[in-house]
């Protein structure tokens, strides 16, 4: 029983990383109706911003705590600010065009690989986690910072139900994605709600990278490696849905706590993948998707 | 009038200029003559997460380059030559070798390459090099890449041939308690190669190998890893060809977990990633592939080439890319003892010179009796562990051969 209360908890902390991952990812594809590679790269420089300045931050005399504050907003806006480049010189031209920014997308994966090798090197690195020590849930262990992690995923996810649910932009964000010529008819602006979607993304994705920095190996390839697993989360749970992201999230951490225990990480890698496929076959909305 | 002098200057000015024009021509001539360049190429990753070892292993080769110059080159038939380096990124992939490949020998003509990275892309580049006549250096680990039906093809670092067993042997006989053995590899050929070779090299000494599994390379959450590792409690968990930072990552689990034993990364290059992701967790882990330049028998040389590396790297060097330096020396020996830059002729010269090998010792070429043909480099085996969070060296293991 302990066994298989770790391997749940396991699910939930992995599951974190990927709902935030995936809120981003959805959010401009249920918007905007294109498919964004380089978002993973909004994720990276938020996290190679923490690990870069956190540590130049307490040798300057700021407590751990505050410089990993400072250092992840800063993070977080530099997220933005990618982001915001990319809509303003790539993406804002290729709107509800799923070819042309899928393959403006790749360019810019290709360009900022290079960019951020350059700008921060190749090396590996993390920061001290803020929340040390274990925490036992029924005999499973996890760490504080992980625990975090956990709330704060929770927490955006319900901040971002919210504002899509109540607030004048999240009802105008749903009306664009439902019908955006009902909507643009209505009077919904819908080039400003474009921008505004697609900069809370990558703002979701700098919240990411900036959680993750504690827990995780920061290298400019990171986003690389979250973009896939944060892809077939929002393929399962359906392109456009938030709650979609939230369930394919954890339908991904499952597969991967559950079969990476019992058959091998590598035969769980490749179960999400058949999975995928199978659900493009079968169910190509994803679970609760409009795309 | 006015126009006779115009007209003289004119011309005195095209004949002092063309004058100026040929002797530029001939110093160039003459320039060229006094030292010839000789493209070394370099296919390695310099891009994605194993980028680092590719810039490393292009800043050794140039470093190399620039000694060699410094020193006077490679003397051949009373002309002078120095190495020029020509990197390409093979991503780490087959598909992107095969076009690294194509482009170093093709379109640039490359005779020589100085090194390439990552089983995979090797083989894509041996398709090409062995047919085109061009002399390798890899520091890929399969046994099938180098042989008596690949004589063109050298090994530029310690494999796990070499690395294995004189480093288990080291870890069993320091720890005399430990009963069983868990592994984990990245599921590459790699990873493949260095399982293989290490699960008959825990049963010589003696240990259960009680797990022995596989993990796709890019993984982002470890915890699933962690705990299949530790479900039989092994005594030892050997990480085998895991790049530092994943290990770092995977120990910081066990920690979580609450699992303590023996710790080993084989084939671990350097205690930085290692170091910088698994934090305490990571003391006391063994490795067999990487450098400490901290202790005693360290060079100054070693050294200073080391602070040099790490200010524009961002991490020491490890044994991937020391071979990449060792290389252009090997090559330098065997054009100097063949006297010819014919990749035949050198090729068949390598295995009777030696050469100052980074690592301070005089090197060569050996490895008969495991490959067929001696086209392995034989460096020591530095066995090295993680005490107060500093890379330490326990000892050397010298070749035997």
């Amino acid at each position: 029983m302990e066994l298989v209360f770790q391997l749940l908890i396991t699910t939930l902390q992995i599951s974190a990383v990927y709902i935030l991952f995936s809120l981003g990812l959805t959010l401009i594809f249920g918007v905007m109706q294109i498919v964004n590679f380089a978002h993973g790269h909004y994720f990276a420089i938020s996290a190679l911003v923490v690990v870069y300045l956190m540590p130049w931050l307490v040798e300057a005399g700021f407590p751990a705590s505050a410089a990993y504050i400072l250092s992840g907003l800063i993070g977080i806006a530099a997220a933005v600010l990618v982001g915001l480049a990319t809509y303003q010189f790539g993406f804002r031209h290729f709107q509800r065009d799923m070819v042309g920014s899928f393959i403006l997308s790749v360019g810019f994966v290709l360009l900022f690989d290079g960019l951020f090798l350059e700008s921060f090197g190749g090396a590996s690195r993390s920061v001290p986690s803020i929340v040390e020590g274990t925490v036992s849930v029924f005999g499973a262990a996890i760490t504080g910072q992980r625990l975090l992690l956990c709330f704060a995923a929770i927490l955006t996810a319900f901040a971002l139900y919210l504002v899509l649910m109540k607030s004048k932009l999240g009802s105008a964000l749903r009306a664009v994605s439902i019908d955006q010529e009902a909507a643009m008819l209505q009077g919904v602006p819908y080039n400003k709600i474009a921008f505004s979607g697609f900069l809370l993304a990558a703002g979701l994705a700098g919240i990411a990278g900036a959680l993750i920095a504690p827990v995780s190996i920061v290298t400019p390839a990171i986003g690389a490696d979250y973009i896939v697993k944060g892809f077939i989360a929002v393929i399962i749970g359906g392109l456009g849905s938030i709650p979609g992201a939230v369930i394919g999230a954890l339908f991904v951490a499952f597969v991967e706590a559950f079969g990476g225990y019992y058959y091998g990480a590598s035969t769980a890698t490749l179960a999400i993948f058949f999975l995928v496929i199978a659900f493009l076959l079968f169910k190509p909305k994803g679970l609760f998707g409009n795309g | 009038m006015k126009n006779l002098t115009n007209n003289k200057m004119q011309l005195l000015s095209n004949l002092t200029f063309s004058c100026l024009l040929t002797l530029g021509v001939a110093a160039g001539a003459v320039a060229d003559e006094s030292s010839k360049p000789i493209k070394v190429g370099l296919s390695v990753p310099m891009s994605g997460a194993a980028a680092l070892w590719g810039q490393g292993a292009d800043w050794m080769c140039k470093k190399a380059s620039e000694e060699i110059r410094d020193s006077g080159g490679v003397v051949v038939d009373g002309t002078t030559y120095n190495y020029e380096c020509i990197t390409y990124d093979n991503k780490y992939n087959a598909a992107e070798g095969a076009k690294v490949a194509r482009a170093l020998l093709q379109r640039e003509g490359v005779e020589f390459i100085g090194g390439s990275l990552g089983t995979a892309p090797v083989r894509a580049l041996q398709s090409l090099s062995e047919r085109m006549g061009v002399l390798i250096f890899t520091t890929a680990w399969g046994d099938q890449i180098k042989g008596p039906d690949y004589p063109l093809t050298f090994t530029q670092m310690n494999t796990p041939h070499e690395i294995l067993e004189p480093l288990i042997s080291y870890v069993s006989e320091a720890h005399p308690e430990a009963e069983s053995v868990a592994i984990l590899n990245p599921n590459d050929a790699t990873g493949q190669q260095t399982e293989a070779v290490s699960t008959k090299a825990w049963g010589k000494v003696g240990l259960e190998v009680v797990s022995s599994d596989f993990y796709e390379r890019g993984t982002t959450e470890y915890q699933p890893i962690a705990l299949r590792l530790a479900r039989h409690d092994p005594d030892v968990i050997d990480l085998g060809a895991t790049p530092p930072a994943e290990a770092g990552a995977i120990f910081k689990e066990l920690d979580v977990i609450g699992w303590d034993g023996v710790k080993l990364v084989e084939v671990g290059t350097g205690a930085d990633g290692l170091t910088a992701i698994g934090g305490d967790s990571v003391e006391g882990v063994y490795m067999g592939a990487a450098v400490a330049f901290n202790g005693p028998s360290v060079t100054d040389h070693q050294k200073r080439v080391n602070e040099e590396a790490r200010e524009d790297l961002g991490e020491s060097l490890n044994t991937v890319q020391i071979g990449f330096y060792d290389s252009l020396f090997a090559l330098k020996a065997a054009m100097e003892k063949s006297q010819s830059i014919e990749p035949k002729k050198v090729a068949e010269a390598l295995p009777s010179v030696t050469f100052q090998s980074f690592y301070g010792n005089t090197a060569r070429f050996g490895g008969e009796e495991t490959y067929g043909s001696p086209q392995q480099m034989m460096l020591p085996v530095i066995v090295t562990r993680i005490e107060q969070g500093e890379l330490v060296e326990l000892g050397r293991i010298n070749p035997t051969e």
